[in-house]
């Protein structure tokens, strides 16, 4: 009875907007602690460095300092597990009350979200940038606050660029011949890093395809099998032929080869901005510069990526306590050394005042107006990020085309 | 099963076919005065008896079934459920569709290449491990000096975790600082300076995936037949040995033959164990693109995990259901595990 229960309350919440939905969780989302007045707000986010969530710690302390009547409960999941145990938690009824994700359009279109204006207050609304809030946009209404913005931006090795006589690309065709040069020094040098395994494909991808005047799509249409994508795709083949990437770059993941970048033996590899904190941390020796992605005739492009906070409507009864943290959040005495400590790039039009004279981000911040997003407003680009993890890769062993047509056809079917 | 209360009921040694249940007389007047008899009841009597004796047993065999239904046959019926449904992305349901999830499946090109990879993975590790094993218990059977540390170690591999030793493998597999890789390096045998990507080609990561996978299986196999080895009468070795029958023929026709039961648990149990493995392979093939080291259980997971299609991923599990239960059937029919030697 109570999974028939639970399934016809899932129907309807999907059919009638902001319906109140009756609580058939186990205590996940809808149990007010009514003994003390408390209200409890769950909080699930993922973890982006080790430090995430101590931070999220402290930010929850200094928020219960001041709302005694106020009870938050953290979840921290890795990014592997996060969108599994979100589509697990909505299937069981327990949606978390806020969630720190990326792809959001396919919540806002089963109606599960509270518009973003409803959960902050006029000022923390104003406070964002607004190209970034834009694109958080479905159908003209914000549904997710931005979170942390990062660019990408090259890192040469320097060292190495001498060492093969040559400098730093600002186009493909110096970046082809840089990294053939790099790769021919032997001792198991790569010229160029290019991770197009399962981790993070859809982001290298970007920075090949839109670097060709390409495009993923907008909010209405995923377009990857798309002419303008081919030059990218065909100049990854062009590289990885000529051998002036690492081996086996269809299946290498981003984060192991960063590493083998920080320990020195890859000439250039496209990088973050914790990046910086990265080589600080574990080979402070490293002798390298950070430049602009080269493009196809040079101009500047990046990827930016935004990550954001969004809220479940779940009861509708806890909307005061959910505005109130998410306030609490974004003052820039909290907000601005969080996105410090994780080094992100902040949302914020009061955040970017706090951190314009980084050094460490200044590359970056500078790229950022160039910067290009994900179409992630729309609904079926969640399904076209994963086909790119799963099938992208290939492109090392198959056509180029068929790649591109194989991704669009598992985007279009997801 | 009490033994204390019934002395009176049917006289030790009385050729019953079935042995009755211990808890039936117990506190019941089983029957009235037939009870005496087991031997020659009426016909009509015989079904109701049973069906008494059933009710009788319920109160024992009952959280044994409640168990049972919660946690092996409910999660089975709500994925045979799923399997019709149509669920949306984030998970809500959307309403029934019929068979289409599993026209998806099968519909997909690449099904038939990881239905094919998949029994391999399967009859390849099952074999590889059971030949393995029996040499191992042959040895473990063996008294020698240190012979208790050995049967220790030999559980290692199953005390530790599945996934934590197939990472140490992967990250030993790895370019650049793989140690696995390293020592191929520096014999000469790979002569790239990094290494050779093992884990980034389907072919060879699925390889090293079926050495993880026999690794991982021998300490249960080894035991399993080692207490089957434990069973075998020495009396029939000796016999064996008087006739002047060598050790291989010894082996072959005493020992073997023995091993049957342990044997046919082993293999069976290992069957459904490898076919249901997830961990290995998704550690060992998990960065690769495309669907060429994939076997039926990965792809339930890359379902669910890339494209979150829980319905479609429910038919597979569905699929991959039967798939098992047509295998242990093919296998109990042809090797019959419960006929006596």
């Amino acid at each position: 009875m109570k999974k028939s229960l639970r399934f016809g309350s899932a129907v309807a919440i999907a059919a009638v907007a902001s319906m109140t939905l009756a609580s058939c969780g186990f205590g996940g989302g809808g149990d007010d602690d009514s003994a003390s007045g408390a209200t409890t707000i769950d909080l699930l986010v993922p973890s982006y460095s080790d430090a995430t969530q101590g931070l999220w710690e402290d930010v929850i302390k200094g928020f219960e300092a001041e709302n005694t009547d106020i009870d938050v409960k953290l979840e921290v999941q890795s990014w592997d597990n996060l969108e599994t145990v979100i589509a697990t938690k909505i299937q069981a009824g327990e949606a978390p009350d806020i969630y720190n994700g990326g792809p959001f359009a396919g919540f806002a279109a089963d109606d599960l979200l509270y518009p973003a204006e409803d959960v902050v207050s006029p000022e923390t609304y104003s406070d964002f940038q607004d190209s970034f809030l834009a694109n958080a946009e479905v159908d003209g209404t914000a549904y997710a606050l931005p979170l942390i913005a990062s660019a990408r931006a090259l890192f040469v090795n320097n060292a190495l660029l001498d060492q093969a006589g040559v400098e730093a690309p600002t186009n493909w065709d110096e970046l082809l011949d840089a990294a053939t040069k790099v790769s021919a020094l032997g001792g198991g040098i790569a010229g160029y890093g290019m991770p197009l395994g399962s981790e993070e494909a859809q982001a290298e991808a970007a920075v090949w395809l839109w670097g060709g005047g390409g495009t993923f799509g907008d909010a209405s249409t995923i377009t990857i099998d798309d002419p303008s994508n081919l030059p990218g795709a065909e100049q990854i083949k062009k590289m990885i032929d000529a051998g002036a990437t690492q081996a086996d770059p269809g299946s290498t993941d981003r984060s192991p080869l960063m590493d083998i970048f920080i320990q020195g033996k890859i000439g250039m590899q496209v990088g973050l901005p914790p990046t910086v904190g990265q080589i600080e941390e574990n080979n402070p020796d490293l002798d390298y510069s950070i430049v602009p992605i080269p493009t196809q005739d040079g101009s500047p492009i990046t990827v930016g990526v935004m990550d954001q906070l969004m809220a479940f409507q779940n009861d509708g009864d806890k909307q005061d306590a959910i505005t109130k943290f998410l306030d609490y959040y974004y003052t820039s005495d909290v907000y601005v050394p969080w996105v410090q400590a994780e080094g992100f790039l902040p949302v914020t039009k009061s955040g970017a005042d706090a951190l314009g004279g980084e050094e460490a981000l200044k590359p970056f911040l500078d790229v950022l107006p160039d910067a290009q997003f994900y179409p992630s407003t729309n609904p079926g680009w969640s399904a076209a990020d994963s086909a790119f993890k799963a099938l992208f890769g290939q492109i090392q062993t198959k056509p180029a085309q068929d790649v591109l047509t194989e991704v669009q056809a598992q985007a279009d079917a997801g | 099963m009490s033994t204390t209360s019934d002395v009176s009921s049917t006289p030790a040694g009385a050729a019953e076919r079935r042995p009755r249940s211990g808890g039936s007389d117990s506190g019941q007047s089983s029957g009235g005065n037939s009870g005496r008899n087991p031997e020659a009841p009426e016909n009509g009597r015989r079904p109701r008896s049973r069906r008494r004796e059933i009710l009788a047993a319920l109160p024992w065999i009952g959280p044994a079934l409640i168990l049972i239904f919660g946690v092996v046959l409910y999660p089975a019926v709500v994925m045979f459920f799923n399997s019709t449904r149509d669920i949306s992305q984030s998970g809500v349901d959307k309403g029934s569709v019929g068979f289409d999830n599993f026209v998806e499946v099968f519909s997909f090109p690449y099904f038939w290449p990881i239905f094919g990879r998949t029994i391999v993975w399967v009859v390849v590790v099952v074999a590889v491990t059971v030949l393995l094993s029996l040499g191992l218990a042959q040895i473990l059977d063996k008294a020698f000096p240190g012979r208790r540390i050995v049967r220790l170690a030999v559980i290692i591999p199953w005390a530790a975790s599945v996934v934590m030793t197939t990472m140490v493998v992967y990250y030993g597999l790895e370019p650049y600082f793989g140690i696995i890789n390293k020592f191929l390096v520096d014999v000469g045998l790979v002569d790239t300076p990094e290494g050779y990507g093992w884990t980034r080609n389907p072919e060879t990561a699925f390889a090293w995936s079926i050495v993880v996978a026999v690794f991982v299986s021998l300490p249960f196999t080894t035991y399993t037949i080692l207490a089957g080895l434990a069973t075998v009468p020495g009396d029939i070795v000796e016999a064996a040995k008087m006739d002047g029958a060598g050790p291989v023929r010894t082996y072959f026709g005493i020992v073997l033959p023995q091993l049957r039961g342990a044997l046919s648990v082993a293999v069976l149990i290992n069957i459904i164990n490898v076919f249901n493995s997830l961990p290995i392979l998704k550690v060992m093939t998990g960065s690769i693109p495309g669907y060429d080291a994939d076997t039926i259980m990965t792809l339930i997971f890359k379902y669910i995990q890339n494209q979150h299609k829980i319905d479609v991923a429910s038919a597979l599990s569905v699929v991959a259901f039967l798939i098992v239960i047509v295998i242990v059937a093919v296998y109990v029919r042809v090797v019959k595990p419960m006929k006596e030697v």
